[in-house]
Protein backbone atom coordinates (compact mmCIF):
# COMPACT_ATOMS: atom_id res chain seq x y z
CA UNK A 1 0.00 0.00 0.00
CA UNK A 2 1.41 3.41 -0.93
CA UNK A 3 1.96 6.20 1.61
CA UNK A 4 -0.83 8.19 -0.06
CA UNK A 5 -3.21 5.26 0.30
CA UNK A 6 -2.28 4.83 3.97
CA UNK A 7 -2.81 8.55 4.58
CA UNK A 8 -6.21 8.43 2.96
CA UNK A 9 -7.14 5.36 4.98
CA UNK A 10 -6.07 7.16 8.17
CA UNK A 11 -8.08 10.23 7.30
CA UNK A 12 -11.12 8.04 6.68
CA UNK A 13 -10.81 6.11 9.94
CA UNK A 14 -10.16 8.92 12.48
CA UNK A 15 -13.00 9.95 14.81
CA UNK A 16 -12.98 13.58 13.72
CA UNK A 17 -14.58 14.90 10.57
CA UNK A 18 -11.97 15.86 7.98
CA UNK A 19 -12.42 17.63 4.64
CA UNK A 20 -9.97 19.11 2.16
CA UNK A 21 -10.75 22.18 0.04
CA UNK A 22 -8.81 23.80 -2.74
CA UNK A 23 -7.20 27.07 -1.77
CA UNK A 24 -8.15 29.01 -4.87
CA UNK A 25 -11.81 28.10 -5.34
CA UNK A 26 -12.51 26.79 -1.79
CA UNK A 27 -14.01 23.68 -3.39
CA UNK A 28 -14.46 20.36 -1.62
CA UNK A 29 -11.80 17.87 -2.73
CA UNK A 30 -12.12 15.16 -0.15
CA UNK A 31 -14.19 14.31 2.96
CA UNK A 32 -14.02 11.36 5.32
CA UNK A 33 -16.96 9.28 6.53
CA UNK A 34 -17.45 11.18 9.79
CA UNK A 35 -17.63 14.49 7.91
CA UNK A 36 -20.05 13.02 5.37
CA UNK A 37 -22.29 11.65 8.12
CA UNK A 38 -22.64 15.14 9.62
CA UNK A 39 -22.87 17.06 6.35
CA UNK A 40 -24.69 14.53 4.23
CA UNK A 41 -25.56 17.08 1.55
CA UNK A 42 -21.92 17.96 0.78
CA UNK A 43 -20.99 17.17 -2.82
CA UNK A 44 -17.66 17.05 -4.64
CA UNK A 45 -16.40 20.48 -5.68
CA UNK A 46 -19.00 22.21 -3.52
CA UNK A 47 -17.62 25.58 -2.38
CA UNK A 48 -17.15 26.35 1.31
CA UNK A 49 -19.45 29.35 1.02
CA UNK A 50 -22.45 27.24 0.03
CA UNK A 51 -21.60 24.35 2.35
CA UNK A 52 -21.27 26.67 5.36
CA UNK A 53 -23.12 29.91 4.52
CA UNK A 54 -22.42 31.38 7.96
CA UNK A 55 -18.65 30.90 7.67
CA UNK A 56 -16.76 34.19 7.85
CA UNK A 57 -14.46 33.74 4.82
CA UNK A 58 -12.79 37.12 5.31
CA UNK A 59 -11.83 36.24 8.90
CA UNK A 60 -10.53 32.87 7.72
CA UNK A 61 -8.43 34.54 5.03
CA UNK A 62 -7.07 37.01 7.57
CA UNK A 63 -5.97 34.12 9.81
CA UNK A 64 -4.30 32.39 6.86
CA UNK A 65 -2.47 35.62 5.94
CA UNK A 66 -1.14 35.69 9.51
CA UNK A 67 -0.05 32.10 8.98
CA UNK A 68 -2.38 30.71 11.62
CA UNK A 69 -5.46 28.51 11.71
CA UNK A 70 -9.03 29.75 11.84
CA UNK A 71 -11.41 28.20 14.37
CA UNK A 72 -15.14 28.54 14.67
CA UNK A 73 -18.12 26.67 16.02
CA UNK A 74 -21.08 25.38 14.04
CA UNK A 75 -24.43 24.45 15.52
CA UNK A 76 -26.95 22.51 13.50
CA UNK A 77 -29.67 19.95 13.98
CA UNK A 78 -29.75 16.36 12.88
CA UNK A 79 -33.29 15.16 13.40
CA UNK A 80 -34.23 16.60 16.81
CA UNK A 81 -30.70 16.62 18.27
CA UNK A 82 -28.60 19.76 18.23
CA UNK A 83 -25.04 19.04 17.14
CA UNK A 84 -22.23 21.42 18.03
CA UNK A 85 -19.09 21.00 15.96
CA UNK A 86 -15.79 22.82 16.51
CA UNK A 87 -14.21 23.61 13.11
CA UNK A 88 -10.55 24.38 12.53
CA UNK A 89 -9.43 25.53 9.07
CA UNK A 90 -5.71 25.27 8.28
CA UNK A 91 -3.96 26.15 5.00
CA UNK A 92 -1.22 23.73 4.09
CA UNK A 93 1.04 22.94 1.17
CA UNK A 94 0.95 19.37 -0.17
CA UNK A 95 3.52 18.80 -2.92
CA UNK A 96 2.74 21.51 -5.42
CA UNK A 97 -0.84 22.05 -4.25
CA UNK A 98 -2.13 24.39 -1.54
CA UNK A 99 -5.07 22.94 0.37
CA UNK A 100 -7.38 24.03 3.15
CA UNK A 101 -7.77 21.30 5.75
CA UNK A 102 -10.95 21.38 7.80
CA UNK A 103 -11.06 19.42 11.06
CA UNK A 104 -14.43 19.01 12.75
CA UNK A 105 -14.75 17.81 16.34
CA UNK A 106 -18.06 16.91 17.88
CA UNK A 107 -18.29 18.97 21.08
CA UNK A 108 -22.02 18.47 21.55
CA UNK A 109 -21.64 16.55 24.80
CA UNK A 110 -19.37 19.23 26.22
CA UNK A 111 -21.91 21.92 25.39
CA UNK A 112 -24.74 19.81 26.83
CA UNK A 113 -22.82 19.34 30.07
CA UNK A 114 -22.02 23.05 30.17
CA UNK A 115 -25.73 23.80 29.82
CA UNK A 116 -26.50 21.40 32.63
CA UNK A 117 -23.82 22.84 34.91
CA UNK A 118 -25.11 26.34 34.20
CA UNK A 119 -28.64 25.27 35.02
CA UNK A 120 -27.49 23.55 38.18
CA UNK A 121 -25.33 26.51 39.23
CA UNK A 122 -28.27 28.85 38.80
CA UNK A 123 -30.39 26.59 40.99
CA UNK A 124 -27.71 26.39 43.66
CA UNK A 125 -27.07 30.13 43.58
CA UNK A 126 -30.77 30.87 43.87
CA UNK A 127 -31.03 28.47 46.81
CA UNK A 128 -27.94 29.98 48.42
CA UNK A 129 -29.49 33.45 48.08
CA UNK A 130 -32.71 32.24 49.72
CA UNK A 131 -30.78 30.57 52.52
CA UNK A 132 -28.76 33.75 53.08
CA UNK A 133 -31.94 35.81 53.18
CA UNK A 134 -33.56 33.43 55.67
CA UNK A 135 -30.40 33.30 57.74
CA UNK A 136 -30.35 37.09 57.91
CA UNK A 137 -33.96 37.13 59.03
CA UNK A 138 -33.29 34.53 61.70
CA UNK A 139 -30.21 36.45 62.84
CA UNK A 140 -32.21 39.65 63.00
CA UNK A 141 -34.92 37.97 65.06
CA UNK A 142 -32.45 36.36 67.45
CA UNK A 143 -30.53 39.61 67.85
CA UNK A 144 -33.82 41.15 68.92
CA UNK A 145 -34.00 38.83 71.87
CA UNK A 146 -30.36 38.36 72.84
CA UNK A 147 -27.09 40.30 72.69
CA UNK A 148 -24.68 39.57 69.87
CA UNK A 149 -22.23 37.71 72.13
CA UNK A 150 -25.01 35.36 73.26
CA UNK A 151 -26.18 34.98 69.66
CA UNK A 152 -22.67 34.07 68.49
CA UNK A 153 -22.45 31.46 71.24
CA UNK A 154 -25.87 30.09 70.31
CA UNK A 155 -24.86 29.95 66.65
CA UNK A 156 -21.62 28.08 67.39
CA UNK A 157 -22.77 25.71 70.08
CA UNK A 158 -26.59 25.57 69.88
CA UNK A 159 -26.93 26.71 73.50
CA UNK A 160 -26.11 29.76 75.54
CA UNK A 161 -24.47 28.88 78.83
CA UNK A 162 -25.24 31.23 81.73
CA UNK A 163 -22.43 33.74 82.11
CA UNK A 164 -21.53 35.93 85.00
CA UNK A 165 -20.41 39.39 83.91
CA UNK A 166 -18.66 40.99 86.85
CA UNK A 167 -18.49 44.54 85.65
CA UNK A 168 -21.36 45.89 83.56
CA UNK A 169 -23.68 48.86 83.55
CA UNK A 170 -27.41 48.59 83.16
CA UNK A 171 -30.02 51.19 82.26
CA UNK A 172 -33.66 50.77 83.16
CA UNK A 173 -36.08 53.30 81.69
CA UNK A 174 -39.72 53.53 82.65
CA UNK A 175 -42.36 55.83 81.19
CA UNK A 176 -44.22 57.89 83.75
CA UNK A 177 -47.98 57.69 83.93
CA UNK A 178 -48.04 54.74 81.55
CA UNK A 179 -51.36 53.37 82.85
CA UNK A 180 -53.03 56.60 81.87
CA UNK A 181 -51.77 56.26 78.29
CA UNK A 182 -52.95 52.64 78.16
CA UNK A 183 -56.42 53.69 79.28
CA UNK A 184 -56.77 56.75 77.04
CA UNK A 185 -54.88 56.08 73.82
CA UNK A 186 -56.31 53.77 71.13
CA UNK A 187 -54.26 50.52 71.17
CA UNK A 188 -52.91 51.09 67.66
CA UNK A 189 -51.72 54.60 68.57
CA UNK A 190 -50.14 53.38 71.80
CA UNK A 191 -48.25 50.58 70.03
CA UNK A 192 -47.19 52.93 67.26
CA UNK A 193 -45.86 55.43 69.83
CA UNK A 194 -43.96 52.74 71.75
CA UNK A 195 -42.59 51.36 68.52
CA UNK A 196 -41.23 54.75 67.53
CA UNK A 197 -39.78 55.45 70.97
CA UNK A 198 -38.17 52.06 71.46
CA UNK A 199 -36.79 52.11 67.90
CA UNK A 200 -35.15 55.45 68.62
CA UNK A 201 -33.72 54.09 71.88
CA UNK A 202 -32.39 51.07 69.98
CA UNK A 203 -30.61 53.32 67.52
CA UNK A 204 -29.03 55.37 70.31
CA UNK A 205 -28.04 52.15 72.14
CA UNK A 206 -26.44 50.69 69.03
CA UNK A 207 -24.59 53.89 68.36
CA UNK A 208 -23.09 53.91 71.84
CA UNK A 209 -22.29 50.21 72.04
CA UNK A 210 -25.12 49.32 74.40
CA UNK A 211 -27.43 46.39 73.81
CA UNK A 212 -31.12 46.30 74.45
CA UNK A 213 -32.04 43.44 76.76
CA UNK A 214 -35.77 43.70 76.56
CA UNK A 215 -38.82 45.94 76.60
CA UNK A 216 -41.81 45.14 78.74
CA UNK A 217 -44.70 47.50 78.14
CA UNK A 218 -43.52 50.70 79.73
CA UNK A 219 -39.89 49.74 80.46
CA UNK A 220 -36.78 49.56 78.34
CA UNK A 221 -33.58 47.92 79.53
CA UNK A 222 -30.18 48.02 77.96
CA UNK A 223 -26.75 46.96 79.07
CA UNK A 224 -23.11 47.75 78.32
CA UNK A 225 -20.02 45.76 79.20
CA UNK A 226 -21.19 42.33 78.18
CA UNK A 227 -18.33 42.19 75.69
CA UNK A 228 -15.11 41.32 77.47
CA UNK A 229 -13.16 44.14 75.89
CA UNK A 230 -15.65 46.86 76.81
CA UNK A 231 -14.19 48.75 79.79
CA UNK A 232 -16.12 51.96 79.16
CA UNK A 233 -19.51 50.54 79.99
CA UNK A 234 -20.54 53.25 82.47
CA UNK A 235 -19.63 55.95 79.94
CA UNK A 236 -21.75 54.24 77.30
CA UNK A 237 -24.76 53.79 79.56
CA UNK A 238 -24.54 57.35 80.96
CA UNK A 239 -24.36 58.77 77.43
CA UNK A 240 -27.31 56.65 76.35
CA UNK A 241 -29.34 57.83 79.35
CA UNK A 242 -28.82 61.54 78.67
CA UNK A 243 -29.56 61.03 74.96
CA UNK A 244 -32.78 59.17 75.75
CA UNK A 245 -33.89 62.11 77.88
CA UNK A 246 -32.76 64.62 75.26
CA UNK A 247 -34.59 62.73 72.51
CA UNK A 248 -37.83 62.61 74.51
CA UNK A 249 -37.60 66.29 75.46
CA UNK A 250 -37.12 67.33 71.82
CA UNK A 251 -39.84 65.02 70.61
CA UNK A 252 -42.26 66.38 73.19
CA UNK A 253 -41.96 69.86 71.72
CA UNK A 254 -43.50 68.80 68.42
CA UNK A 255 -45.40 65.59 69.07
CA UNK A 256 -49.12 65.20 69.79
CA UNK A 257 -48.40 62.80 72.62
CA UNK A 258 -45.73 63.68 75.14
CA UNK A 259 -43.81 61.23 77.27
CA UNK A 260 -41.89 61.55 80.51
CA UNK A 261 -39.45 58.93 81.65
CA UNK A 262 -37.54 57.92 84.74
CA UNK A 263 -34.18 56.28 84.41
CA UNK A 264 -32.12 54.24 86.84
CA UNK A 265 -28.54 53.15 86.23
CA UNK A 266 -26.80 50.30 88.03
CA UNK A 267 -23.28 48.96 87.83
CA UNK A 268 -21.92 45.69 89.08
CA UNK A 269 -22.37 42.07 88.18
CA UNK A 270 -25.15 40.28 86.31
CA UNK A 271 -25.83 36.79 85.13
CA UNK A 272 -26.97 36.58 81.54
CA UNK A 273 -28.53 33.57 79.91
CA UNK A 274 -31.11 32.36 77.47
CA UNK A 275 -34.07 31.05 79.37
CA UNK A 276 -36.45 28.54 77.80
CA UNK A 277 -36.07 25.74 75.31
CA UNK A 278 -38.79 26.53 72.81
CA UNK A 279 -39.48 30.20 73.34
CA UNK A 280 -36.15 31.86 73.93
CA UNK A 281 -35.86 34.81 76.25
CA UNK A 282 -32.49 36.28 76.98
CA UNK A 283 -32.50 37.68 80.49
CA UNK A 284 -30.02 39.26 82.83
CA UNK A 285 -30.39 39.43 86.56
CA UNK A 286 -28.24 40.33 89.49
CA UNK A 287 -26.78 43.25 91.41
CA UNK A 288 -26.57 45.76 88.56
CA UNK A 289 -30.20 45.20 87.55
CA UNK A 290 -31.42 45.46 91.14
CA UNK A 291 -29.53 48.72 91.66
CA UNK A 292 -30.88 50.18 88.43
CA UNK A 293 -34.44 49.18 89.34
CA UNK A 294 -34.14 50.76 92.77
CA UNK A 295 -32.72 53.97 91.29
CA UNK A 296 -35.43 54.14 88.66
CA UNK A 297 -38.11 53.75 91.33
CA UNK A 298 -36.86 56.89 93.08
CA UNK A 299 -36.25 58.98 89.93
CA UNK A 300 -38.46 61.93 89.08
CA UNK A 301 -39.71 62.75 85.59
CA UNK A 302 -36.86 62.99 83.09
CA UNK A 303 -34.38 62.28 85.85
CA UNK A 304 -31.44 59.84 85.62
CA UNK A 305 -30.35 58.35 88.93
CA UNK A 306 -27.43 56.14 89.86
CA UNK A 307 -25.56 55.27 93.01
CA UNK A 308 -23.27 58.23 93.74
CA UNK A 309 -20.36 55.98 94.67
CA UNK A 310 -20.45 54.34 91.24
CA UNK A 311 -20.05 57.63 89.39
CA UNK A 312 -16.39 58.43 89.93
CA UNK A 313 -15.57 58.28 86.25
CA UNK A 314 -18.06 59.97 83.94
CA UNK A 315 -17.83 61.19 80.34
CA UNK A 316 -16.61 64.78 79.93
CA UNK A 317 -19.98 66.34 79.12
CA UNK A 318 -21.91 64.57 81.87
CA UNK A 319 -21.85 65.56 85.50
CA UNK A 320 -23.79 64.88 88.68
CA UNK A 321 -26.28 67.13 90.41
CA UNK A 322 -28.65 67.04 93.35
CA UNK A 323 -31.47 64.56 93.10
CA UNK A 324 -35.01 65.88 92.81
CA UNK A 325 -36.14 64.14 95.97
CA UNK A 326 -34.60 63.83 99.42
CA UNK A 327 -35.42 60.12 99.44
CA UNK A 328 -33.14 59.54 96.48
CA UNK A 329 -30.34 61.51 98.01
CA UNK A 330 -30.78 59.66 101.30
CA UNK A 331 -30.52 56.38 99.38
CA UNK A 332 -27.06 57.39 98.20
CA UNK A 333 -28.16 58.25 94.66
CA UNK A 334 -27.02 61.09 92.44
CA UNK A 335 -28.64 62.55 89.35
CA UNK A 336 -26.85 62.72 86.01
CA UNK A 337 -27.16 65.67 83.67
CA UNK A 338 -25.57 67.04 80.51
CA UNK A 339 -23.25 69.98 81.03
CA UNK B 1 -31.35 12.03 53.64
CA UNK B 2 -33.24 12.73 50.41
CA UNK B 3 -32.81 10.65 47.27
CA UNK B 4 -30.75 13.39 45.68
CA UNK B 5 -28.03 13.05 48.32
CA UNK B 6 -28.45 9.30 48.64
CA UNK B 7 -27.61 8.81 44.98
CA UNK B 8 -24.53 10.98 44.87
CA UNK B 9 -25.83 14.53 44.38
CA UNK B 10 -25.09 16.37 41.18
CA UNK B 11 -22.01 14.20 40.52
CA UNK B 12 -24.25 11.26 39.72
CA UNK B 13 -27.57 12.93 38.93
CA UNK B 14 -26.03 14.62 35.89
CA UNK B 15 -25.45 11.19 34.37
CA UNK B 16 -29.09 10.31 34.99
CA UNK B 17 -30.22 13.57 33.40
CA UNK B 18 -28.04 13.06 30.32
CA UNK B 19 -29.17 9.46 29.87
CA UNK B 20 -32.81 10.51 30.32
CA UNK B 21 -32.31 13.30 27.79
CA UNK B 22 -30.67 10.94 25.26
CA UNK B 23 -33.38 8.31 25.57
CA UNK B 24 -36.19 10.82 25.27
CA UNK B 25 -34.66 12.40 22.16
CA UNK B 26 -34.24 8.99 20.54
CA UNK B 27 -37.73 7.82 21.45
CA UNK B 28 -40.06 7.56 18.46
CA UNK B 29 -43.03 7.99 20.78
CA UNK B 30 -42.13 11.09 22.73
CA UNK B 31 -39.06 12.38 20.90
CA UNK B 32 -41.19 14.53 18.55
CA UNK B 33 -42.25 16.69 21.52
CA UNK B 34 -38.67 18.00 21.56
CA UNK B 35 -38.31 18.62 17.83
CA UNK B 36 -38.42 22.39 18.13
CA UNK B 37 -37.00 22.86 21.60
CA UNK B 38 -33.55 24.39 21.91
CA UNK B 39 -30.95 22.15 23.56
CA UNK B 40 -30.04 24.49 26.44
CA UNK B 41 -33.68 25.00 27.41
CA UNK B 42 -34.44 21.29 27.31
CA UNK B 43 -31.43 20.37 29.44
CA UNK B 44 -32.24 23.17 31.89
CA UNK B 45 -35.78 21.86 32.19
CA UNK B 46 -34.71 18.26 32.69
CA UNK B 47 -31.97 19.10 35.21
CA UNK B 48 -34.51 20.97 37.30
CA UNK B 49 -37.19 18.34 36.80
CA UNK B 50 -35.02 15.41 37.90
CA UNK B 51 -33.47 17.40 40.75
CA UNK B 52 -36.86 18.43 42.06
CA UNK B 53 -38.24 14.87 41.89
CA UNK B 54 -35.31 13.57 43.92
CA UNK B 55 -35.33 16.37 46.48
CA UNK B 56 -32.41 18.32 45.00
CA UNK B 57 -31.92 22.08 44.88
CA UNK B 58 -34.93 22.80 42.66
CA UNK B 59 -38.62 22.87 43.00
CA UNK B 60 -41.25 23.01 40.35
CA UNK B 61 -44.62 24.25 41.45
CA UNK B 62 -47.63 22.65 39.79
CA UNK B 63 -48.36 26.01 38.19
CA UNK B 64 -44.87 26.11 36.60
CA UNK B 65 -45.33 22.55 35.33
CA UNK B 66 -48.76 23.39 33.94
CA UNK B 67 -47.39 26.40 32.07
CA UNK B 68 -44.43 24.40 30.70
CA UNK B 69 -46.67 21.67 29.31
CA UNK B 70 -49.92 23.42 28.46
CA UNK B 71 -49.31 23.70 24.72
CA UNK B 72 -47.67 20.32 24.23
CA UNK B 73 -50.84 18.20 24.08
CA UNK B 74 -49.27 15.41 26.12
CA UNK B 75 -51.40 12.26 26.15
CA UNK B 76 -51.71 9.76 29.04
CA UNK B 77 -49.79 7.18 26.94
CA UNK B 78 -46.90 9.55 26.43
CA UNK B 79 -46.86 10.46 30.10
CA UNK B 80 -46.64 6.74 30.92
CA UNK B 81 -43.85 6.33 28.39
CA UNK B 82 -41.88 9.17 29.98
CA UNK B 83 -42.35 7.57 33.41
CA UNK B 84 -41.16 4.26 32.06
CA UNK B 85 -38.06 5.85 30.46
CA UNK B 86 -37.19 7.69 33.65
CA UNK B 87 -37.75 4.64 35.83
CA UNK B 88 -35.49 2.52 33.60
CA UNK B 89 -32.86 5.26 33.61
CA UNK B 90 -32.91 5.58 37.38
CA UNK B 91 -32.57 1.84 37.91
CA UNK B 92 -29.84 1.62 35.27
CA UNK B 93 -27.91 4.23 37.26
CA UNK B 94 -28.04 2.31 40.50
CA UNK B 95 -31.32 3.37 42.09
CA UNK B 96 -33.17 0.66 43.98
CA UNK B 97 -36.56 -0.45 42.62
CA UNK B 98 -38.22 0.81 45.82
CA UNK B 99 -36.71 4.28 45.49
CA UNK B 100 -37.53 4.42 41.76
CA UNK B 101 -41.12 3.61 42.70
CA UNK B 102 -41.11 6.48 45.16
CA UNK B 103 -40.01 8.80 42.36
CA UNK B 104 -42.71 7.40 40.07
CA UNK B 105 -45.29 8.07 42.78
CA UNK B 106 -44.00 11.66 42.94
CA UNK B 107 -44.40 12.06 39.19
CA UNK B 108 -47.83 10.48 39.28
CA UNK B 109 -49.06 13.27 41.58
CA UNK B 110 -48.24 15.70 38.73
CA UNK B 111 -50.09 13.75 36.04
CA UNK B 112 -53.06 16.07 35.96
CA UNK B 113 -50.93 19.16 35.31
CA UNK B 114 -48.72 17.56 32.65
CA UNK B 115 -51.26 15.54 30.66
CA UNK B 116 -53.24 17.99 28.57
CA UNK B 117 -54.83 15.73 26.00
CA UNK B 118 -57.09 12.76 26.64
CA UNK B 119 -56.24 10.48 23.72
CA UNK B 120 -53.42 9.91 21.23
Amino acid sequence: MSIEAINEQLLRSVGVGVALFTDDGHQLEFSNDVFSSWFAGATDNEPLATLFPELDLAAMQEAFDAESSYSTELKFRIKRRTLVVAQTFTRTQVSDQVLIVLECQNITRIRELESMIESYSNMVERNAREIRREKNQVEKLLLNIMPRAAYEEYKDFGVVAPHRHDNVSVLVLEFSDFSNYVNTLPPATLVSELNELFSAFDKISDLLGCERIRTTGDTYRCIAGMQDDDQEHLHAIAKAAVRFVRFLARRNTSSTHTWQCRIGIGTGSVVGSVVGNQKYVFDVFGEAIDTAMEARALAGDMEILARADSLRDLPENISTQETSTAAASKAGLAALCEQ
Amino acid sequence: MDLYEKYGGFGNINKIVMAFYDTLLDSEEIGPYFDDIEMGRLIDHQTKFVASLLGGPASFSNEQLRRAHENLNITPDHFDEMKSVLSDTLVAHGMSIEDAELVMAEIETRRSVIVTKEFS
